[in-house]
């Protein structure tokens, strides 16, 4: 007995998970990248990282500043945040998160500052904009090696806890097939280290250092090698998924395979990946497009997991359909991030300007 | 008074319809004392609050619909409940299409998904079942939105928090009936005790539960939904394969 159902009377539920988190999930994953991007310049040192790890933190400071306030605009109630500190619930990953993020924010803030005291110093030294501030900040100037490792420390946890409850918040989701799966976590992390180095890119491309070919080789090299990883993690899903190894990546699989939009979606995307990782690698010198490319697919990621994932309904047959609102609640709230991004960018950038975050500077340590 | 405030003294002590309302003049003030959060700070409740939809009594008139939104005040295009309707072709057979109603609302969970996910502890579950919000902590992050499996939540627009069947907790808490169990035309939904053995929500679940008839939605979710089914088509009890419907309400249109 076959049967063709039609749907007359049912109820359409709203996306409730607004592009206010779609938002956040973007930039706090580009902040935790970046930051690990940071660290083989500023703390390790290494020869040749200098200017590429300090651009990363001024990337990471921004997205890491900018974030939380798309978090907290997309609750409905945002007047009550406060709530996440008194009503602690252990069993709720949410709610590890509201600790997680003071903890990441405060140890990169500190790291950031450690790291640019002497680049401050020299800004208050200048006769540049806000150098009376720079040096009133810079408190000294001095860089102080073990302080810096103990600040990295926190920031390194702190990232590593955001990287793990961003990820694992999804994936505890059993009502939605596609957020739980395993191995979302791991793409959020490797999405997001990929937009990280996009945007160090991009930031590199704009900077006097601009012509540093060994710099843009190097994050063309990191980012190639991301994006191996991306498919692979990518193949790895789609394999479970069609052997029904894994009934979850199956059952993920069974709910958007059958849609031309989402397969369209999945060309898109895997069709990105290729020709970022075959631009960077045989053209390491395309950054900037290569950046904007990767930049590109951490959202595409999200957008398509949160929104597109909130358009499966649970109950009800086909799909929900949605489309961005205009207003706070859709793109004002989108490009309002971003003022606020670019707004921190111009801010940091006055103190610490391009020239010299990008600039190689002997070691002292 | 809030909808979770609650004195299981001031609760009827037999659900079925008649009985409740037989019961109704020995209820008690319900005293106002509202629990910090959460069932654990309730008083030990001997009831236990379920529901019986008889789907092969539902005539999709809809009227359980409109009495949950009289009664809740349930905003312009949201719905705390509602008769999903589909038209049911058999593709290999000569006959016309038929009708098929299937009304939904939240399954009172057992093992509620939506409660442990609440980062501010908002959603609990009550000693006698009942899975509530408290609307005052909620931070509205629509977190037990997304953790429903059976899309029964969402986010109020004019309180800003998550919003979902409370199975009438006031009414149910001042002796009477959820109100579409109240208003229900064909008798299709029953409300009662789950642990009143004589009541005749747990008569009729028992029969049913020995005849093999006795459904819940999404089974596979294992959150041991308090809300039963009878003459509930396989093809309805997780996400419908079929056509989505072309009309969609918005509050703009509604």
């Amino acid at each position: 007995m076959n049967t063709a159902i039609v749907e007359t009377i049912a109820v359409t539920r709203e996306v409730a998970w607004l592009p206010w988190a779609v938002s956040y999930f973007f930039l706090i994953g580009l902040s935790y990248g970046a930051f690990l991007l940071s660290l083989p310049g500023v703390l390790l040192r290494r020869p040749g990282w200098g200017g590429i790890s300090r651009l990363a933190l001024l990337g990471a400071l921004v997205c890491g500043l900018t974030a939380p306030v798309a978090l907290l605009a997309d609750l409905h109630q945002p007047g009550r945040f406060w709530h996440f500190y008194v009503h602690f619930t252990p069993s709720s990953w949410m709610s590890w998160g509201a600790f997680f993020i003071p903890v990441y924010l405060g140890g990169l803030m500190l790291y950031a500052w450690l790291a640019f005291r002497p680049l401050l110093a020299e800004h208050g030294r200048s006769d540049g904009r806000m150098a009376g501030f720079a040096r009133l900040i810079a408190y000294g100037g001095h860089d102080s090696r073990k302080a810096l490792v103990g600040a990295a420390v926190v920031a390194f946890v702190g990232a590593a806890l955001v990287a793990l409850y961003t990820g694992a918040e999804l994936m505890v989701v059993r009502a939605r097939p596609l957020w739980h799966t395993p191995l979302l976590p791991l793409q959020f992390v490797v999405t997001a280290f990929a937009g990280a180095v996009g945007l160090t890119l991009l930031f590199h491309r704009f900077g006097p250092a601009r012509d540093d070919r060994n710099a843009t080789t190097r994050l063309a090299r990191v980012l190639a090698a991301s994006q191996v990883v991306a498919l692979a993690v990518g193949a790895v899903w789609l394999a479970l998924g069609l052997t029904g190894a894994s009934p979850v990546h199956a059952e993920a699989l069974a709910q958007v395979a059958p849609s031309a939009s989402w397969q369209l979606t999945a060309v898109w995307a895997v069709a990105a990946t290729v020709i970022t990782l075959l631009l960077a690698w045989q053209r390491p010198g395309s950054g900037l497009l290569i950046g904007l490319l990767a930049l590109h697919s951490a959202w595409m990621m999200r957008w398509t997991v949160f929104i597109g994932g909130q358009e499966i309904p649970k109950t009800g047959a086909g799909f929900y359909s949605y489309q961005l609102p205009l207003g706070p609640e859709g793109l004002t709230g989108i490009v309002g991030t971003a003022g606020l991004w670019v707004f921190l960018l111009v801010l940091l950038t006055t103190l610490l300007p391009f020239a010299r975050l990008s600039a190689e500077r002997p070691t002292a340590n | 008074m809030k909808p979770f405030e609650n004195d299981p003294d001031a609760r009827p002590c037999d659900s079925s319809r008649r009985a409740f309302l037989r019961g109704l003049p020995a209820l008690t003030a319900a005293a106002a004392v509202a629990p910090a959060v959460a069932a654990a700070d309730s008083p030990r409740s001997a009831q236990r609050w379920g529901m019986l939809v008889d789907v092969r009594k539902c005539i999709g008139c809809q009227a359980c619909t409109v009495a949950c939104i009289q009664e809740n005040a349930v905003p312009e295009g949201s719905f705390r409940t509602v008769v999903t309707t589909y038209s049911v072709e058999l593709t290999d057979q000569q006959q016309p299409a038929g009708t098929y109603v299937l009304p939904r609302l939240c399954n009172h969970c057992d093992d509620p998904p939506c409660v442990p996910v609440c980062p501010v502890g908002a959603t609990f579950k009550r000693e006698d079942g009942m899975v509530l919000v408290d609307g005052d902590r909620c931070v509205g992050c629509a977190y037990c939105v997304q953790a429903c499996p059976y899309d029964a939540r969402f986010i109020n627009h004019d309180t800003h928090t998550a919003d979902k069947c409370t199975f009438c907790a006031h009414r149910v808490d001042a002796g009477l009936l959820p109100a579409c169990v109240e208003t229900c035309v064909g008798g299709a939904r029953v409300f009662g005790d789950l642990n009143d053995a004589q009541g005749e929500l747990r008569r009729r679940i028992d029969a049913a539960e020995a005849e093999g008839a006795l459904k819940v939605l999404k089974p596979e979710q294992r959150t041991a939904p308090q809300v039963f089914y009878v003459g509930l088509d396989p093809r309805f009890e997780g996400k419908v394969d079929g056509q989505a419907r072309l009309w969609r309400p918005r509050a703009s249109q509604v």
